[in-house]
């Protein structure tokens, strides 16, 4: 195993953007050969963080989506036993019958320790599954190995991966599965940030057109009473939306027209409560 | 190295272990840390495991390495209160101000933050603090202004629902947002309720049953035969009792409306009814109380592993709820006292549970909380206390 002590070090990519004190997490963690336990609202790029990590490493990224049915074993490997019945009936295959190891398939997590390479393993949405799902993953994670009963084989890690896991809880995780984390929040982004952000996202977007849209977003996040409130995906849409439109212009917003209300407001509730106080139509 | 530090964080109140402190210290011996801003973020990364403490980490680290005062329990209570107050303010200037004794008009040219200075202001003064007090503002008293007040038809200041470890100051700092426990939203809810299933197969068949597969195959002598199954669903039936009148539920109303409109999401098979106080030898379908009664012995021929989901705050007059003509209500007089009627519906469901939405350090003030504690299991209508009422309910 590679114990993999490189001071790789990451920042930016095209993509994403990287705030230095996010950026030293990361190394500390990959160092430390922890785990990285990522919190934010939705929409703040938790998992474009992994996506931008992988990119800035030149590392595959092995994503293992995580659902709330999902039992720990199918993220390790899976043995398909309906195929190897086929082939045993039938015996059209290539594959040995006899040897059950032909029928063993990895998961994420299994792909990831017998990569050839160093991988980023994120697991995504954490939070969906149930406690024990957590704290056997942190086992296998911590281990570095795992066991595939049907053969009595035991899976060891040729690199460890750098492990980004991300939840979107309010509520905390187990305190066994936090103590083998390291953990951040991503803050909800200050405006400065956000220009930032929408400059990687839209190079030559309309400066006049950036910053009001910016500004009218903010506003937008105050308003009390919102059960889903836009987040940064949302704005990038939204600047997209208002940059195709060839009949919009930045001094609308100012004017108290916000158009496209929909790209930012999901809910049909918010929708309409924003709708009453941003567009005072006639 | 920092050892004082680690337990300044740990005597503040966050959760901070051994281990994650030896992370800390490999960091250092690897010099992955050199300067202080490195240290600040990386023990965070390492000592911290939720944003909730992040405030708290800031005021700790600044004053450990940049000497400032650290918050006292007084100064907290006090910008607590002052921005309550403001947020009242903003509601209803005028019983602020004729509870204190100040002209309208001359706040209302301050600015919020100077307003809230003022507040401030006004609080300090007091010379003695007024918990459980009746007169002046406090915490926790009768009087008609203050938090979590018992005065009926009072004004209520301040939040529906207080952190745990409320720290909040009104300076200006990053992570203060993160420190208050935030309302309990729809979302909240569908996280805490989401493990409250009941799977059945339904619908059709069409997931493959290995095991069966692999049996009837062998059987067959090799011959391959594919059983399949129906898929599982959730068939998880509730009944609801929603506790919906009087002043005393009033400041829960949004908090049992988000339950609710998360309950009709997720159940398909969802009943509520209403009552109010306690219940009777009726309950009603429709929130008026009115139209459309279920006497509760027809429960008798209902599931009997349904679960049922009391949300009430227990807080009545004694009698109301012990004695045989109890209810306010005259056309409720008949038939057994209330206590009764409630067992009736424990011993008819295996799973029962009472939401009350009351803090759970007042319910000793109460005494129909505690009658009926004994009969109800009762827990917190939060997220702590929804996790403990899940994994009540899917008991075996």
């Amino acid at each position: 195993m590679n114990n993999g002590n490189s001071f790789q070090r990451i920042s930016g990519t095209p993509r994403y953007v990287i705030d230095e004190e996010l950026s030293q997490i990361v190394n500390l963690s990959m160092v430390l050969e922890m785990p990285l336990l990522l919190k934010g609202e939705p929409g703040t790029g938790k998992t474009m963080l992994a996506h931008a990590i992988a990119e800035s490493l030149h590392m595959p990224l092995i994503v293992l989506n995580v659902k709330s049915s999902m039992k720990l074993v199918e993220a390790l490997y899976q043995y398909d036993t309906l195929t190897r019945l086929n082939d045993s009936r039938f015996g059209d295959s290539q594959r040995d019958v006899s040897n059950i190891e032909n029928y063993i398939k990895m998961g994420k997590i299994g792909q990831a320790f017998v990569a050839d390479a160093r991988t980023v393993l994120l697991i995504d949405e954490i939070d969906k599954a149930d406690t024990d799902f957590q704290d056997d993953m942190l086992d296998v994670l911590d281990q570095m190995e795992f066991d595939i009963i049907e053969i009595d084989k035991t899976i060891q890690a040729k690199h460890r991966p750098v492990i980004i896991i991300t939840s979107n809880a309010k509520k905390d995780l187990s305190d066994p599965f936090l103590g083998r984390c390291n953990f951040h929040h991503i803050a909800f982004p200050d405006d400065d940030m956000m220009r930032k952000i929408i400059n990687v996202h839209f190079p030559d977007v309309d400066k006049c057109l950036r910053d009001s849209a910016i500004q009218t977003f903010y506003q937008l996040r105050k308003l009390n009473d919102i059960e889903k409130k836009p987040a940064t995906r949302e704005l990038i849409n939204w600047v997209r939306a208002l940059n195709a439109d060839p009949d919009f212009h930045p001094k609308q917003l100012a004017k108290g027209q916000t158009p496209y209300l929909g790209v930012l407001f999901k809910k049909s509730r918010d929708y309409e409560h924003a709708n009453r106080v941003f567009n005072r139509v006639g | 190295m920092f050892l004082n530090f680690f337990y300044q964080l740990k005597n503040h109140g966050i959760p901070v272990s051994p281990t994650a402190f030896l992370s800390l210290h490999k960091a250092l011996s690897l010099g992955l840390i050199n300067s202080l801003d490195e240290f600040y973020t990386a023990s965070r990364a390492l000592l911290v495991k939720s944003e909730r403490y992040f405030d708290l980490y800031d005021q700790i680290f600044a004053a450990y390495f940049k000497g400032a005062d650290l918050p006292n329990e007084e100064s907290l209570a006090i910008d607590d209160m002052a921005a309550a107050l403001l947020e009242e303010w903003l509601r209803d200037p005028k019983t602020i101000t004729s509870y204190f004794g100040i002209d309208e008009n001359a706040l209302r040219r301050l600015t919020p933050e100077a307003l809230l200075e003022y507040f401030k202001k006004i609080l300090e003064e007091q010379t003695e603090r007024h918990d459980g007090g009746n007169r002046w503002i406090g915490t926790g008293g009768t009087s008609p202004v203050g938090h979590s007040g018992f005065h009926p038809g009072g004004m209520r200041v301040g939040g529906v629902s207080r952190g745990k470890s409320a720290v909040k100051v009104a300076l200006d700092r990053r992570y203060r947002d993160y420190s208050l426990q935030g309302p309990l939203t729809q979302a909240l809810v569908g996280e805490a309720l989401k493990r409250l299933r009941h799977m059945r197969p339904a619908g059709p068949k069409d997931r493959v049953n290995v095991d069966s597969t692999i049996y009837q195959t062998m059987k067959n002598g090799g011959e391959i035969e594919i059983i399949f199954d129906r898929a599982l669903k959730d068939r998880l039936k509730v009944i609801l009792l929603i506790d919906n009148g009087g002043w005393s539920m009033d400041p829960y109303v949004t908090i049992v409306q988000t339950l609710f409109s998360y309950a009709s999401a997720q159940f398909k098979e969802l009943k509520t009814y209403f009552f109010h106080n306690t219940i009777y030898e009726t309950v009603w379908q429709d929130p008026a109380r009115y139209k459309k009664p279920k006497p509760i012995r027809d429960f008798i021929k209902l599931d009997p592993e349904t679960r049922i989901i009391v949300v009430g705050d227990a807080s009545m007059a004694p009698y109301e709820l012990m004695a045989r003509d109890g209810s306010i209500y005259i056309s409720d007089r008949a038939g057994r006292p209330s206590v009764e009627c409630l067992r009736y519906i424990t011993k008819t469901f295996r799973h029962t549970i009472w939401l009350n939405p009351v803090r759970e350090n007042h319910w000793p003030y109460t005494q129909t909380i505690d009658i009926i504690r004994k009969i109800f299991p009762m827990v917190e209508l939060s997220i702590d206390g929804l996790e403990k009422a899940v994994t009540l309910l899917m008991e075996k």
